[in-house]
Parts: C-alpha cells; sequence; structure tokens
C-alpha cells in the first residue's frame, strides 16, 4: 500500500517508517523540513494544491498530528497555533485526502483528553472525554472533533488511536512510572495493527503498553486489531 | 454592565448594540471599522493580544464574529476567535459569554434531513462544511472552557434572519427570527441569573414561534424568560 505519514521530524514517524518501510511504499510528510532515508514531501497542509498533489495515490493516511520540534516555542502565540494545527491543517488534509480517494486514515490522538477524570477510574473507549483546557490537550480533542465529522459522513474510514505518553523502554528506570508511558516498540506495533485491520467508519482505540500501574487497558485494541503490547513498561524493559 | 461586542460590523451586531445601549455599557470592536455612538476598538478576533486587550475591564462577552467561506480565515475568526475569546474571559475573570453561530453548529444534516422538535442540547454534528465545523469547533472549545473554568457560555443558534416588518411571502424557514427579536434575547441572556441556568454551557435555538415543528425553542421560554414577538406569518402563511 502507499502510505502517507505526516508529523516526519517526530520519533514516532521515523520509528513507524522504518516499521513500515518493509511492507508498503512508505513517504513522509512535514510542515517544516525533516531529515530521513524516506521519501520526503515538505507540506504546510494549506488549503492548496501542494496539499491535493501531497494525498494523490496514497491508499493510507497516517496522520500523527506532532507539530515539528520548535514549531510551537517559536511562536508568541503557541497556543493558537497548536489549535491551528489540529483544527484547520487536519481539516485541509483530510478534505484533500477524501478529495483524492484515499480511504482510510489513522489519526494519533492522546489518552491525555481524560485529564481531568479520577486515577481510579476504569476508562475505556465508551467514555466521553474531559479534556483539559491546556492548549495540548485541547487541541487532541479538537483533532478528534474534526476527524470524526468526515467519519460521520462516510467521506474516509478513521481509525483513531489515542496513545499514551511516548518513551523509550527503560528510560523511565530512574523515576515515577508514567502510567499511560507507551514504548515507541508498542505505538509502531499498534499503527502496523490498524493498518492490517479491516477498516470501520469509525473505531476508537486506547494504546499503552502493558505494566501492572498502567491506567488504561488495552483490551478493546486487543479484540479488535490485535494489539499486543510487549514493553513491560516504567521500570523495564520487555 | 460593561459589554465587549467582537465582531462589530456583523449583519446582527447593529440591532444588538441598540437592544444593549442606554441599560450597558458598550465596547464595540471589529477588524473593519465600525460607525458606531460608542467606544470603538479595532480587534482581529485570530489574535490573542487584540482580544485580551479589548476585554480589559468587560463584565460579557457578546460574540457576533462570522466569516464563512474563506478556510484560513474562517477557522481565524470562528475556531480560533471563540479560543482566544475563551481564553481572555478566562484571564480577566468575565463571567458571562454569549456566543453565537448558525444552527448547524449543532444541528446539522444528520439531524435535520431526519428529525423534528430538534432540541439545543443533542450532541454536536457540524459535518464538514466549512462554515458549520469551524463554528462548530469553536462551540466545542466554548464548551471545554465552561467545564474547567468559572465561565459561563450561552450559545446562541440562528439561521435565517428577517426584517419583523417584512411582507414579503416565501422564503420559508424553520429556523426564522426577527433582527429585533433576535436581539431581544441576547439582552435577556445578558441579564439572567446565572444561578438559575442547568450548567455552565447552555444552547438556545433562537427562532420565531413557528408552526413548524422542525426545531423547539421551549428553552428560551424556561430558562431566559424569551417570548418572541414577531411571528413571520408572511413568510409561511398562505394568502
Amino acid at each position: 500500500m502507499n502510505v502517507l505519514i505526516t508529523s516526519a521530524a517526530s520519533p514516532l514517524a521515523h520509528h513507524l517508517a522504518r516499521g513500515l518501510y518493509a511492507a508498503h511504499d512508505v513517504r513522509l510528510t512535514d510542515i517544516r523540513d525533516a531529515r530521513g532515508p524516506w521519501p520526503f514531501v515538505r507540506c504546510d497542509l494549506g488549503h492548496d494544491e501542494a496539499t491535493d498533489r501531497l494525498v494523490a495515490g496514497v491508499d493510507v493516511l497516517i496522520h500523527l498530528a506532532l507539530p515539528p520540534p520548535g514549531f510551537v516555542d517559536e511562536s508568541e502565540t503557541a497556543a493558537n497555533e497548536l489549535v491551528d494545527y489540529h483544527t484547520r491543517r487536519t481539516y485541509n488534509l483530510l478534505r484533500a485526502a477524501s478529495a483524492a480517494g484515499v480511504s482510510r486514515c489513522i489519526y494519533a490522538s492522546s489518552l491525555s483528553i481524560f485529564a481531568n477524570c479520577e486515577e481510579d477510574w476504569a476508562i475505556n473507549e465508551r467514555w466521553r472525554p474531559r479534556p483539559s483546557t491546556e492548549p495540548h490537550i485541547l487541541s487532541h480533542h479538537l483533532g478528534e472533533f474534526t476527524c470524526r465529522e468526515f467519519a460521520r459522513e462516510g467521506r474516509i474510514a478513521i481509525t483513531c488511536l489515542r496513545l499514551g505518553n511516548l518513551g523509550n523502554p527503560g528510560e523511565q528506570d530512574a523515576q515515577p512510572p508514567d502510567p499511560t508511558w507507551l514504548a515507541l516498540a508498542d505505538a509502531v506495533h499498534a499503527f502496523q495493527c490498524a493498518l492490517a485491520a479491516p477498516a470501520e467508519p469509525w473505531a476508537i482505540y486506547h494504546i499503552q503498553s502493558a505494566f501492572p500501574e498502567a491506567r488504561f487497558g488495552a483490551g478493546k485494541a486487543r479484540d479488535g486489531i490485535g494489539f499486543a503490547p510487549r514493553s513491560g513498561g516504567a521500570g523495564g524493559a520487555g | 454592565m460593561n459589554v465587549l461586542i467582537l465582531g462589530g460590523a456583523a449583519r446582527l451586531a447593529p440591532y444588538v448594540v441598540r437592544a444593549l445601549e442606554g441599560g450597558h455599557t458598550l465596547r464595540v470592536t471589529d477588524i473593519v471599522p465600525v460607525d458606531t455612538p460608542h467606544e470603538y476598538q479595532p480587534v482581529d478576533i485570530g489574535s490573542p493580544e487584540d482580544v485580551h486587550r479589548a476585554a480589559a475591564g468587560m463584565d460579557a462577552i457578546v460574540n457576533c464574529s462570522v466569516l464563512r467561506e474563506d478556510r484560513q480565515i474562517a477557522f481565524d475568526v470562528s475556531t480560533r476567535g471563540c479560543y482566544n475569546m475563551m481564553r481572555a474571559a478566562i484571564a480577566h475573570g468575565i463571567p458571562r459569554v454569549i456566543n453565537t453561530g448558525p444552527h448547524f453548529t449543532i444541528e446539522g444534516k444528520t439531524y435535520t434531513i431526519f428529525d423534528y422538535d430538534i432540541n439545543p442540547d443533542v450532541p454536536p454534528h457540524p459535518s464538514t462544511y466549512l462554515y458549520a465545523l469551524s463554528k462548530g469547533l469553536g462551540q466545542e472549545i466554548c464548551k471545554v472552557f465552561t467545564e474547567n473554568h468559572d465561565v459561563h457560555v450561552l450559545t446562541y443558534l440562528f439561521y435565517e434572519f428577517r426584517d419583523h416588518d417584512d411582507p414579503t411571502p416565501g422564503g420559508d424557514h424553520p429556523f426564522a427570527i426577527s433582527w429585533r427579536d433576535a436581539a431581544q434575547a441576547i439582552r435577556l441572556g445578558l441579564e439572567v441569573d446565572l444561578a438559575t441556568l442547568p450548567s455552565r454551557c447552555e444552547v438556545f435555538n433562537i427562532h420565531a414561534d413557528l408552526p413548524h415543528q422542525r426545531f423547539s425553542s421551549e428553552k428560551n421560554r424556561r430558562l431566559l424568560g424569551f417570548t418572541p414577538q414577531d411571528r413571520l406569518e408572511a413568510m409561511w402563511k398562505r394568502r
């Protein structure tokens, strides 16, 4: 399949491209220049022909929705930029993709949209998100809101992966465990699973690594797309 | 009450100003000049600095801003504009915001092609139509702010506006209201005791008492004490 991955400058995009490269034709894009061994096209995700060209011939779009490093910090209106990235740019991308006949998008959201829930609640995908107004969190919620309308209209099938906090195995050995920790390897595995599973018009899965203190269960992802996290989580790699 | 009006050049704004002047002190703003006897400030609602500065010293904000067609500006005004408005409200401790938008901000096609008696408390289905979605995102931003901060947002949904004495037959729409009634609804929203509202985020279908029963405006009377005086009969009565 022809797979387009956004947010090329992020470590997740890099690892994901490596994980998909053998089985798919992978191309990366970002709103800033990014280095890497894979085909790359810079695109502002504006309302123009550049975005149309970007998605031409794509079978599956993986929208990681991670602004490039420095993109937000460089701006005095950082929160505005984040909101704009997750709403307008996502809208432009999905509009172009659906018009070009891209059948599927895998959208990377965040489990942080449950920021306001009690820590002892057994939250799963049936719960309504309770985002805070912290820009990174609110923006993910708005990105999901945008995606959902495209899915509702049947313009493009969207799988929404709500990711935990990304890290590498073992890196938290000296820190208190992050209960929403997600190893990069498990994140890549989740995208591979989603890509291999039949597309539903709209599906949400919670994705985090498996360890005793894990806050979110991955039962639906296990049953729905075959997600089987392998990392041991905070305190040790599995 | 000191009231900030955003989008002072919008078509609804002059009627709002007329309904509020005398009872409130108004600061009228827009990105373009507005001919008004009240204080005027140039404000780009997409600019956080502009909105923050304009909100200083205000007790309430009425957002009439709208931009429908241009993709960049629609998001700047309707989505980020709401974000800037809510951040300014929190920063200045402004307890009351009245936000406006078309009914399909929430009650989109997936409701209107199927249903009747559509009330304003349904889950939002704005669709991917640029105007509806950019406004719908703005409304969602307002809602999240009310769930996290001590601020009330009254969202007024509109669609078709008419002059109260417009004799033109036809043009029938089940979500129509006269300009002057719309403005009175906003006045009542500024005066309602916030403690009497069921939540900090309430949505209202602002339309005349129309016989279609496509949409429900029962909530307006119950919570705002709003009874529109114009029935716009030329629009829907046979001659």
